[in-house]
């Protein structure tokens, strides 16, 4: 039990094949106490989610909730190690994300014909995509855009390692390929499986982000329009995104969207709304600039998964509009800017200082953490999180609305991971060796998700520049949903032998070097 | 003793009570613990459920 | 039957992705336009000085260094061409076009560019990636004309300074619409009970045109039709049943000659580098300009999965369902390419929607590039699914005697 950064053997939590950890950290007792506080304020979240005896039905409705009961242990495993404003920072985004998704779940059992069947409520539902933009909707304050797949796949994963791996099961019993994407394959294997909440007056379907998740929503649509009798919108985002002659087509596709919005809900869109939500948007860029910033110096302050998990919520999902995410916005650049002016460490000692590129493994979103702890490898950015940094009109003129059109369509677009993954080989292959110029760093963590096409498709040319500029890369390759194809500790012994063999060093903290968390949340 | 220094007092135990246990489920990771047994029993429940799985 | 008089030719043509009739077209001085999708309109590519070329990898073997580049998860097709590629195979294209229809060619056609496999001592080479839509709209219309505009006639007249005037593209069209009779006209004798020409052989024809210039082979089709005109069948079909085939690219002449060796003819084809819709017509009127006009039959007439919208979806099974009703078929092969993710979701629905609202009996297969590599599995599959028709026939038969 140690205060001090760093003290711990933090291999020695874990309990071979276990599920869950031997004990929590005591990390002195100021920060054990915050930790604690927070956990109890956890506690008060879910208690409170499951005093509605609506959400108790849906817990027993839906598999996929079995997974919410691993949330405390989501925490637990991105504040390993962490004290002072780290800790804090922590959960300033997690909790809040957390907050979030319990009250998405509120919402969509509410609605749900299966659940709470509130049928007025349902009326006011717009579906959204999980991996989608939620730009069309910064104009209908009195509409809720919810993402069904959000809680059922995507964040089912980040909670417990084998959350999809039975709906992938659905997917491929039905003669879905193996060799697919396994997050829209989990996707369309909960619709098949009937196992999605049934609500809303209509639904938003986006082509972000690859071919995969594309053709994985027309077996969504399908069982919506004809069974659910829920009208559903393909919003098409170009794929050459940075060119200037898609422009005038993308912001075509997102009037046509809010028309589609306003027709089926009656809702008329808010100008004054939006330009309130854009502003928001500006500040949370803002914020996410000057962290960035501090990451190209030598005391990094909002990193790692912390940085990928946060960015990927506030910038796609919350668009601005949920002001609780200013507040956390200013909390978080505060916390940053206080460690930063004390030249403050997350880990005993950083020895490299890492980009973080390709798409993470959701299953393993914590990696970052133990690459830190185990390796002193710092992860400084990762691609997710470098995505638009365009500051959006917020002031509601006439020339203003128009160009707001194009605001819109310019996010959709670049949506995380898509603003990467498509628009040519500049955006993923040239501008990461500019990041790495930019942010100082010694070494590239290349996230290789095999099933996705786009990042597979520059596996050499990645090599290639590696060994012309002469930094080392390591591969990290996973099946982001799907731990059976290569699991955690598969995904550890990449980056153990590539330090090792290549690399020459020892670890700081050997008892992370092998895990048996196979069994793992 | 004063009533208003009982009160306290009974306020103050159920406070320390009420610490000592949830401090110990948090330090122990009780919570985690019991959540791990009630996952099977649940997944075994979802396989009982009827669906209309098709695509 | 009698051989056909140039069968042999359009085999030996199809061996080389170099062939001969590429050869001569460049002799005389034209531009050879290379592309990789359906979704490139192809009389664009074909105006007066240029003719277009859909890359193939024939006789593809080892992939190794393509597969270094873009690992085994992409699809083969997209790694045999950027192994030909590497190899040279592919010099003989003066210009690639290639929309971002699906992920994999568009890596595989950037991996070329990165790697300079093209264009060796062409000055005048150039790469154009196109955005293409993905719901047949009134907008999708306004981009697909915006982007063929930009990425295909602005490049060949500034180029090659090739005419891509309005008479320029019509003449084109013509040309085109010529070519896709003589096909639609040779095609329509599948629909025969004994028919005058197997699946292969159609195949071949069709593959050919997609693989050199079309006024080259014209005359050759012109004949061939003639000949098939008094073609005498065998007095006994070979086959056993009558298929459609469904699916992702296939450029490979041995598959279908293998579902056929197998026992099923092959009576449609509704796949990429197929005559639907590839080979349908582009009827042109004078009341609108000609690029808008090819535009929007592309659009609407694409059976493409990376199409999203639910009418498009829905409407690519109504279109295999008429024309599986249209050419007599008793059943329907759905193919994927291994790792084309489009396909992967197309054949899983279409499969199933198929056997369940259509009632027809469906095979799901998926296949390599090159069909050699796995012929036997392939076989027994095509066989056991020939067998079930038979079956089926035979069951409906005693249920309605």
């Amino acid at each position: 039990m140690a205060k001090k950064v760093g003290a711990d053997r933090f291999g020695d939590f874990y309990i071979d094949g276990g599920k869950v950890r031997k004990r929590r950290e005591w990390r002195g007792f100021s920060d054990t106490m915050y930790d604690y506080s927070r956990w109890l304020k956890i506690m008060m979240t879910l208690g409170k989610f499951v005093m509605k005896p609506r959400n108790v039905k849906a817990m027993l409705r839906y598999r996929w909730m079995a997974n919410y009961l691993a949330v405390p242990m989501m925490v637990d495993r991105h504040t390993q190690g962490l004290r002072g404003e780290y800790l804090r920072i922590c959960h300033e985004e997690q909790d809040l994300i957390i907050d979030d998704v319990a009250k998405l779940l509120d919402n969509l059992f509410r609605g749900d014909r299966r659940i709470g069947n509130d049928e007025e409520f349902s009326k006011k539902v717009v579906l959204v995509d999980e991996n989608e933009m939620t730009t069309v909707m910064m104009g209908f304050p009195n509409l809720k855009c919810l993402s069904r797949e959000t809680p059922s796949t995507y964040v089912s994963v980040l909670l417990n390692q084998h959350a999809a791996e039975y709906y992938i099961d659905v997917a491929q019993e039905f003669g879905l390929a193996g060799d697919v994407c396994p997050m829209p394959e989990a996707e369309a294997g909960v619709s098949i499986d009937d196992d999605a909440p049934v609500l809303g007056a209509c639904a938003l379907q986006c082509n972000t982000t690859c071919d995969g998740s594309l053709l994985g929503n027309g077996v969504i649509s399908r069982r919506l329009e004809k069974e659910d009798g829920i009208p559903v919108f393909q919003l098409a985002a170009p794929l050459r995104h940075r060119e200037d002659d898609v422009q005038d087509y993308a912001a075509q596709e997102i009037k046509n969207a809010i028309a589609f919005v306003e027709e089926h809900t009656g809702e008329k869109w808010d100008w004054k709304h939006y330009f309130e939500c854009a502003r928001r948007v500006n500040f949370a860029t803002q914020c996410r600039q000057e962290w960035l910033e501090m990451n190209r110096t030598p005391y990094p302050q909002v990193f790692g998964s912390n940085l990928a998990l946060y960015t990927e919520t506030n910038y796609m999902a919350i668009c601005g509009k949920i002001p609780e995410f200013e507040t956390a916005d200013r909390r978080i650049t505060a916390l940053a800017r206080k460690a930063y002016e004390k030249k403050k460490m997350a880990a005993k000692e950083y020895r490299h200082r890492a980009i973080i590129w390709g798409v993470q493994s959701h299953y393993y979103m914590d990696f970052l953490v133990w690459l830190l702890n185990c390796w002193g490898i710092v992860p400084l950015t990762d691609m997710l999180s470098m995505v638009s940094t365009r500051v959006l009109k917020e002031e509601d003129t006439p020339e203003n609305r128009e160009t707001a059109y194009y605001d819109m369509a310019w996010l959709t677009e670049n949506m995380i991971m898509r603003n990467r993954t498509h628009g040519g080989y500049k955006v993923l292959l040239d501008e990461l060796w500019e990041f790495v110029e930019m942010f100082n760093a010694d070494m590239v963590i290349l996230w290789e998700h095999i099933s996705c096409k786009a990042l597979d498709g520059m596996h050499g040319m990645f090599e290639e520049k590696a060994r012309e500029k002469g930094i080392p890369l390591i591969w990290v390759q996973h099946d982001l949903f799907d731990p059976r194809i290569i699991s955690r500790q598969g995904v550890r012994d990449q980056v153990n032998t590539y330090m090792r063999t290549v690399m020459n060093e020892e670890p700081i903290d050997p008892s992370l070097e092998v895990l048996h968390d196979e069994q793992s949340w | 003793m004063s009533k208003p220094l009982k009160i306290f007092l009974k306020l103050l135990l159920a406070v320390l009570g009420f610490f000592a246990v949830t401090f110990t489920v948090y330090i122990f990771n009780l919570d985690m613990k019991l959540t791990a047994l009630i996952e099977p029993i649940l997944l075994k429940h979802y396989d009982r459920i009827q669906k209309d799985t098709h695509l | 039957m009698k051989d056909l008089k140039h069968l042999a030719f359009f085999e030996k043509l199809l061996l080389e992705a170099n062939n001969e009739l590429i050869r001569k077209a460049q002799q005389g001085g034209r531009i050879c336009i290379a592309y990789t999708c359906e979704n490139t309109p192809e009389p664009l590519l074909n105006l007066a000085g240029t003719f277009s070329a859909r890359l193939r990898a024939p006789r593809t073997g080892s992939m190794e260094i393509a597969t270094y580049y873009l690992t085994s998860f992409l699809c083969e097709y997209s790694r045999a061409l950027l192994e030909r590629a590497i190899e040279g195979g592919f010099n003989f294209a003066d210009a690639i076009i290639t929309p971002d229809g699906c992920s994999m060619m568009n890596r595989c056609v950037e991996n070329m560019e990165l790697l300079s496999a093209l264009g060796k001592g062409k000055d005048k080479f150039f790469y154009e990636y196109m955005e293409i839509p993905m719901k047949a709209d009134d907008n999708g219309l306004a981009l697909y004309t915006v982007q063929c505009r930009n990425h295909i006639l602005k490049p060949l007249a500034e180029n090659y300074g090739i005419d891509i005037s309005e008479e320029a593209i019509r003449a084109a069209v013509a040309e085109h619409n010529h070519l896709c009779e003589l096909i639609r006209a040779i095609g329509d004798f599948r629909k025969e009970e004994n028919p005058r020409i197997t699946g292969y052989e159609f195949h071949l024809i069709t593959l050919a045109t997609y693989a050199a210039p079309k006024d080259l082979l014209i005359p050759l089709l012109e004949e061939t039709l003639e000949q098939l005109r008094t073609r005498e069948p065998d007095e006994k079909s070979p086959f056993r049943a009558r298929v459609l085939v469904a699916g992702s690219e296939i450029d490979d002449i041995d598959f279908i000659k293998l579902v056929e060796e197998s026992g099923a003819y092959v009576c449609a084809d509704r796949f990429c580098c197929g005559s639907f819709p590839g080979r349908d017509p582009i009827v042109l009127t004078d009341d609108e300009d000609a690029l808008t006009q090819i535009c929007r039959q592309y659009m609407y007439r694409g059976q493409c999965p990376r199409y999203m919208d639910s009418s498009k979806m829905d409407l690519r099974r109504i279109y295999v369902a008429d024309l599986a009703k249209e050419y007599g078929a008793d059943g329907i092969i759905y193919e994927q390419m291994k790792f084309c993710d489009p396909w992967a979701y197309e054949k899983m629905l279409g499969s199933h929607i198929l056997r369940e609202e259509y009632d027809y009996p469906v095979l799901a297969v998926d296949r390599p590039y090159n069909i050699g590599t796995s012929a036997g599995q392939m076989r027994t599959r095509v066989q056991a699914f020939v067998e079930s028709i038979e079956i089926k026939k035979i069951q409906k038969g005693g249920a309605n005697g």
